[in-house]
């Protein structure tokens, strides 16, 4: 079972399209999606979870430059113990190895715990190669072992798959008819037919969740019960363990099975965890003791281990959360959404536990909307690391795509990026006419495109209207820089004209520097990391700080960017460091300006009874972490709020990802319009331009009967002028 | 938190997870409900690890009463024909619902893994609120290898078809927490 995932984004998008027909999936997905959310929640119940994530991060963090240290002590300590330890540099050397033992010991029957690890190595094909057999006995496991096919999620390998298929695969293994719907007959099935094969077993294989250096101890968790039995009844036990499970002590395991179980199943604690130290008793061998071999898998984890970005990876716990709250993942399922590993994390491990060729196209699959990094318990940044691994593969590879030659020389001169906008103004007019929506695109775009209308480019950018439309305030309370970003600038300069008069009313200062220019967001999705790197220095030098108490900005994605990003791309900068973090502490959102910072009330506002679903922007709710904000601020602009399904999830939109995976960004964004609908709103606002350009081009080219908003226009719409 | 609100805390985890928890006042009675559950299930054998001498004793008559056999170690010759686990817990973490068992010696592996049924006593006495509080005892055993340290929460369980929740896929497919309150004093 040695799968190869797309080697291009072509093939990678035929085989999308087949799962998004796949409805048995989708619906699994999507009752899983919102049961692992609640259980989720209920699991956390009165935990400090961000202290807990945090904790985690330092300990793991603490523990990768010492990987080598913690590994001697370790191998100390469990050889004293009666274990022997091995190293493995490669997943080849590993397989090799482990078929040496058995062949040194006389094995002919293995049967095996889930591990990751190898599947990651491919071990059971090596073995069976070898002429082993070997069987799994984690149930998933086996269903899928059965079917000749690798997991489709790290904790729930065989969620993808039906009762009936798997009544009809047990069917062809005992020979004896099974009832699809009688799920715990079934299961009683694996029970006695893999009981035989403990029984019979001459050797078992394991992963292992932590090994503990101080005293050489592995940690086992599970469910089933499995690894115990696994590890008990065999003569011989070999671990693969990968290098990033050591932790210096029991605490430190301790703290992350706090996490693990809850963050991965919504469980308080798996059913059974074991803690092994050397070689136990053990009748079948014929010592008396525990033949008891231990891997440990290097396969670019050492070298990982040093890379000042990459290294985060390997603070990974294999929760498999951020597969659980990905809403690609939800709609194309494991097989579609990693290689071996799974998910956010499998975008990245992938590239270098498998090869670049495995990872070119499946790196891409990403919308940067954050929600695995909000759900991971191990405080990795998937989606920052995720873009690197975009850059890693496009270096290994030697390339670098016209777009990002364009991309990188057009941002870093903002005259000539503005000069090129306002050329698409005049090169679109035969498609809009005097329409503010493109609806037919030119023949050179793909037909999949066409799921939205496309919004026309200003002839009058925001910039060139900023003199006639700035307000004169003479004795100002807060000073504000705006922040437009290219969509407000070129696109929709009219929600920023919208809140102009409310914040002159209010006695805030606004300017709106030309030397400002795109956040640079796009260019590191875009992996050209120094292109980011360029444009967000042209802002910050634009921004007068010391005449700035915010930088405020209507469009979440440049904010959380600023914000977030900035810091990480330049705050390390000698010259640039402290402005930079300067900078960022003082952007914030529309939102929380007027309801944190202005503290409008609702004697400034028309009441509505126009009903208002809200869009969480991924930038807003998880980048800048703004939640409560702006359905607070829907209700003190008089508007009636009604809530939506999946509110928080991705519209779909991701920048230039809708253009690459058009069919996923198209499905999201049904999705989320279908949601609205249903929630009988007259109006659909969010506080992204991002987001309602793909939300009113849905809305439009569906001719869904509500209209789509920024928030600031909804608000401006109800704002009563002061007396 | 007293033992009193320990209990009440374990109690209510561990029945979360399907385990049966019922609070004996002594010994005998924890082996005369062992005796009792084995029976109603229509099993037919016990095999008792790390109970005080005389309760073995104890055992051995309750179970000839109700026609049971008393199986004696080494288990792995009875590996298919365990019924009922009977054993002392180290530990108890109250806010999982959790037991902790030394299970280094394979006796107490094979039949807590290959029975039926878990009937587990846990004197009071021995509960802690969380994980971290049994560390530094969990350390110490793990600095005297080899050791094998089992944390059970329920019955062994899976998901994996459907999600549905299955009880008893390898382990025992029922797990019974006696709480025993002699401990106490």
């Amino acid at each position: 079972m040695t799968a190869r995932a797309p080697h291009n984004v072509q093939a990678y998008r035929r085989s999308l399209r087949q799962a998004l027909d796949n409805s048995f999936l989708r619906q699994t997905l999507d009752t899983f999606a919102a049961a692992y959310r609640e259980s989720r929640a209920r699991a956390f119940e009165g935990i400090d979870l961000e202290g807990l994530i945090a904790d985690i991060a330092r300990r793991k963090a603490a523990a990768l430059p010492r990987l080598e240290e913690l590994f001697d002590a370790f191998k100390r300590r469990a050889e004293a113990a009666g274990a022997v330890v091995h190293t493995a540099a490669t997943a080849q050397e590993a397989n090799e190895r482990i078929a040496a033992i058995a062949r040194e010991h006389g094995v002919r029957k293995i049967i095996k715990s889930k591990s990751m690890t190898a599947e990651e190595t491919f071990l059971n094909a090596h073995l069976e190669k070898e002429g082993f057999q070997v069987t799994e006995t984690d149930l998933g496991e086996w269903i899928i072992q059965l079917r000749r096919e690798g997991p489709s999620h790290m904790v729930l390998p065989a969620i993808h798959l039906s009762r009936h298929q798997v009544a009809q695969l047990f069917e062809k293994v005992t020979g004896e008819k099974q009832n699809p719907d009688d799920i715990e007959k079934m299961v009683k099935v694996a029970r006695h037919t893999l009981r035989r094969a403990y029984l019979e077993a001459d050797m078992g294989i394991s992963g292992a969740n932590f090994a503990v250096a101080e005293s050489g101890t592995l940690g086992l968790v599970t469910n089933e019960g499995n690894a115990r039995l696994v590890t008990t009844l065999p003569r011989v036990h070999v671990a693969l363990v990968g290098y990033d499970k050591l932790v210096p002590d029991l605490e430190t395991a301790l703290t992350i099975l706090k996490a693990l179980p809850r963050n991965a199943t919504g469980q308080i604690i798996s059913t059974y965890v074991t803690w092994i130290t050397g070689a136990t008793p053990c009748a079948a061998s014929p010592t008396g003791r525990k033949i008891l071999h231990i891997i440990f898998l290097d396969n670019g984890r050492l070298t990982l281990a040093k890379d000042p970005v990459f290294s985060q990876a390997l603070q990974c716990v294999r929760c498999g959360a951020c597969a659980n709250v990905c809403p690609i993942y939800r709609l194309v399922g494991g097989h579609n959404y990693g290689h071996v590993y799974i998910g956010a994390i499998g975008l990245i491990l992938t590239a270098f536990y498998h090869g670049v060729e495995n990872a070119r196209a499946l790196v891409m699959n990403c919308l940067n909307c954050q929600a695995c990094k909000a759900v991971c318990p191990a405080g990795i940044d998937l989606p920052y690391l995720i873009k690197n691994a975009v850059r890693h593969v496009l270096d290994q590879e030697k390339r670098r795509p016209i777009k990002n030659l364009l991309l990188s020389r057009v941002l870093k001169d903002r005259k000539l990026f503005h000069f090129l906008l306002r050329r698409a103004s005049l090169a679109q007019k035969p498609l809009a006419g005097k329409e503010p929506l493109i609806r037919h695109l030119p023949l050179f775009f793909d037909k999949t495109h066409g799921f939205r209308s496309l919004p026309v480019i200003q002839a009058v950018p925001f910039r060139d209207r900023w003199e006639r439309a700035r307000r004169s305030v003479t004795d100002p309370a807060v000073r504000v820089t705006l922040f437009g970003g290219c969509l407000i600038d070129f696109v929709y300069p009219e929600q920023a004209e919208a809140m102009l008069p409310l914040l002159a009313d209010h006695r805030v200062a606004v300017d709106y520097p030309s030397g400002q220019t795109c956040c640079g967001l796009p260019a590191l999705m875009a992996a050209e990391k120094e292109t980011a790197r360029d444009v967000a220095l042209q802002n910050v030098r634009a921004v007068d700080l010391d005449r700035s108490d915010w930088i405020l900005t209507l469009c979440a994605s440049c904010g959380s960017h600023m914000k977030e990003n900035y810091p990480k791309l330049l705050g390390d900068d000698p010259v640039w460091g402290q402005r930079v973090r300067r900078f960022a502490e003082k952007v914030i959102d529309f939102s929380s300006f007027l309801q944190d910072v202005l503290k409008v009330s609702p004697e400034d506002f028309i009441p509505s009874s126009q009903r208002t679903a809200y869009h969480a922007p991924c930038h807003l709710c998880r980048g800048l972490k703004v939640v409560d904000a702006p359905r607070e601020l829907l209700k003190t602009a008089g508007l009636e709020y009604v809530p939506a399904k999946d509110e928080d999830v991705c519209c779909g939109f991701g920048g230039s990802y809708s253009l690459e995976f058009p069919e996923i960004s198209a499905e999201l964004l049904k999705r989320k319009l279908d949601n609205v609908e249903a929630s009988g709103a007259d109006m659909l606002v969010t506080d992204c331009p991002g987001c309602v350009l793909q939300l009113r081009g849905g809305a439009d080219k569906q001719g869904r009967p509500f209209q789509v908003c920024h928030i600031a226009e909804a608000v401006a719409r109800t704002y009563r002028k002061k007396r | 938190m007293n033992t009193q609100e320990l209990a009440e805390l374990m109690t209510q985890r561990a029945q979360a997870v399907q385990t049966v928890v019922v609070r004996c006042a002594d010994w005998p009675a924890a082996i005369r409900y062992a005796v009792e559950v084995t029976a109603a299930q229509g099993g037919r054998t016990v095999a008792p690890w790390a109970i005080p001498e005389d309760m073995h004793r104890l055992l051995v008559e309750s179970s000839a009463e109700k026609g049971l056999a008393v199986l004696d170690p080494p288990f792995h010759r009875h590996g298919q024909e365990i019924h009922t686990a009977l054993t002392t817990a180290d530990w108890g973490i109250a806010e999982t619902g959790t037991v902790v068992l030394d299970s280094t010696e394979e006796d107490c592996r094979i039949a807590t893994m290959l029975s039926e049924t878990h009937v587990v006593v846990l004197p009071e006495s021995r509960l802690r609120l969380s994980a971290f509080e049994t560390a530094q005892a969990i350390k110490a055993w793990h600095h005297d290898p080899p050791r094998y340290v089992a944390f059970i929460s329920g019955a062994s369980r899976t998901a994996d078809i459907e999600r549905v929740l299955t009880i008893g896929v390898h382990g025992p497919q029922q797990m019974h927490l006696l709480l025993l309150q002699e401990a106490q004093s």
